[in-house]
């Protein structure tokens, strides 16, 4: 069970059509470390192409001759490199000033500085991952970008409820199947039981989140994979199991799917979004609280 | 260990005051934590608040951050143009030429930081003694520069 026509056979079930993708690169403002104006003047000057994406507060679609990551704004912190759909799920955490964070799989730390942006470097953001290379990774992103309030540990997300810390938020950008959009060969990669491979790993990292998420924390899930088994299927279980609630959130995306190849899921996992690739990578966003049964 | 940083924060006649408390060292590498940080604190951790830098046989090699905040205070600066920028970012001395301004020691071996036109560090250097000199020469020998990210990505 893999290939592209056994995966675009899905996604037309799922109501979605086969197109060919043209994914535009973003940047996403460091507000801590920029005036918004000031920068995009900068930018312009370098002859940088700038154009507002019209659902991000700070993210700009780009367009220029040479590489946007090797310029002396880049390398002082400005802006970051961030795909527009990547720059989503930050944003939808409420009142982040001041509150104790876990980005539970951290590296490359796109999500991680976004966090501190939006923190003010306020707080605490404890950052886990485990592979060495992309820890560091994650290490230069948060020298570059001037980040001051991260402690990273070498730590797997399964474990997170050890560190003893009640967490007023938690990122879950979780490690999943990725998508076509973003990976010429993923038709070629990926097989049916990767995606439900993957599925079990992150109900394994949700269940452990629950477990050091404050009683009125949120929780933003997200992955960067077209697959119902880790997207909508794995929020209907974790409504049912874990007791938690869906949030409504505003933002950029579809109503995600209730009826998933003839299952029907609880109604309210039509609150999570889901994006189809386009001019973005295909995403899935949703915003969980727990419920009184938690 | 705090007299390493301190030492560091002099080469450029600042006045930069560090609350040894807070400075926090993990194998070769300095951290300046916040008192709300100290408290997440584990003996393990990677990487935590400010990285000011680490050491490497014998020589400390200070982050970005840390040149930014010495900045902030320091008298011996130097300001290039935006073309010298660009060389000195990749990894190229500064000739007389490129630079508009000097702030503090011009003194031959004397640190300075290299500051743009938007008075941003972009790095450090040593004073080669050529711009009290006759000559298009070499002005500051680059020691450091943020070009560094893109080196040690590769």
């Amino acid at each position: 069970m893999s290939g592209k026509e056994f995966f675009l056979r899905r996604y037309k079930e799922l109501g979605w059509a086969y197109e060919e993708v043209n994914l535009c690169q973003a940047i996403r403002i460091n507000t801590m470390n920029a005036r918004r104006e000031r920068l995009v003047k900068r930018l312009k000057q370098r002859g940088i192409k700038l154009e507002r994406i019209s659902y991000l507060e700070e993210g700009y679609w780009v367009r220029s001759k040479f590489s946007v990551g090797a310029t002396v704004e880049y390398l002082l912190g400005l802006y970051s490199l961030q795909e527009a759909a990547a720059q989503i799920p930050c944003t939808l955490f409420s009142g982040l000033e001041n509150k104790k964070v876990l980005d539970a799989c951290a590296a490359p730390g796109g999500k991680t500085v976004q966090l501190a942006d939006l923190m003010e470097n306020t707080g605490v953001i404890v950052a886990l991952d485990t592979r060495k290379r992309r820890l560091t990774a994650l290490a230069n992103q948060l020298e570059r970008c001037r980040v001051r309030n991260t402690v990273v540990y070498n730590m797997d997300a399964r474990n997170a409820s050890e560190l003893k810390i009640k967490f007023d938020r938690i990122l879950l950008d979780l490690p999943c199947s990725g998508n076509f959009a973003a990976d010429k060969a993923w038709f070629n990669r990926r097989t049916l039981k990767d995606v439900k491979r993957n599925a079990r790993l992150q109900r394994e990292i949700l269940t452990e989140a629950v477990k050091a998420l404050s009683e009125d924390g949120e929780i933003v899930y997200s992955t960067c994979s077209l697959e119902p088994e880790e997207d909508e299927l794995n929020i209907d279980w974790a409504v049912k199991s874990l007791k938690l609630e869906v949030e409504e959130i505003r933002c950029y995306g579809q109503e995600a799917l209730t009826n998933v190849f003839g299952k029907r899921l609880d109604s309210s996992v039509s609150k999570a979004r889901r994006i189809w690739p386009g001019k973005t990578q295909g995403f899935f966003l949703c915003k969980l609280k727990k419920g009184e049964l938690a | 260990m705090i007299k390493l940083l301190n030492d560091f924060i002099r080469l450029f006649n600042a006045s930069l005051m560090l609350d040894q408390n807070l400075v926090e060292k993990r194998e070769n590498r300095y951290y300046l934590l916040s008192e709300n940080l100290k408290r997440f604190i584990k003996k393990d951790f990677l990487y935590a608040g400010t990285y000011l830098g680490e050491t490497r046989g014998g020589t400390f090699l200070p982050s970005s951050i840390f040149l930014s905040m010495i900045a902030e205070t320091a008298k011996n600066k130097t300001y290039v143009d935006q073309k010298t920028e660009w060389l000195f970012v990749c990894g190229r001395d500064i000739f007389k030429k490129g630079v508009t301004r000097v702030n503090g020691s011009r003194e031959k071996d004397d640190f300075t930081l290299i500051m743009n036109v938007h008075d941003e560090c972009i790095g450090f250097g040593t004073m080669t003694g050529a711009l009290n000199e006759k000559g298009e020469n070499v002005a500051v020998r680059n020691m450091f520069d943020i070009g560094d990210f893109l080196r040690r990505e590769k």
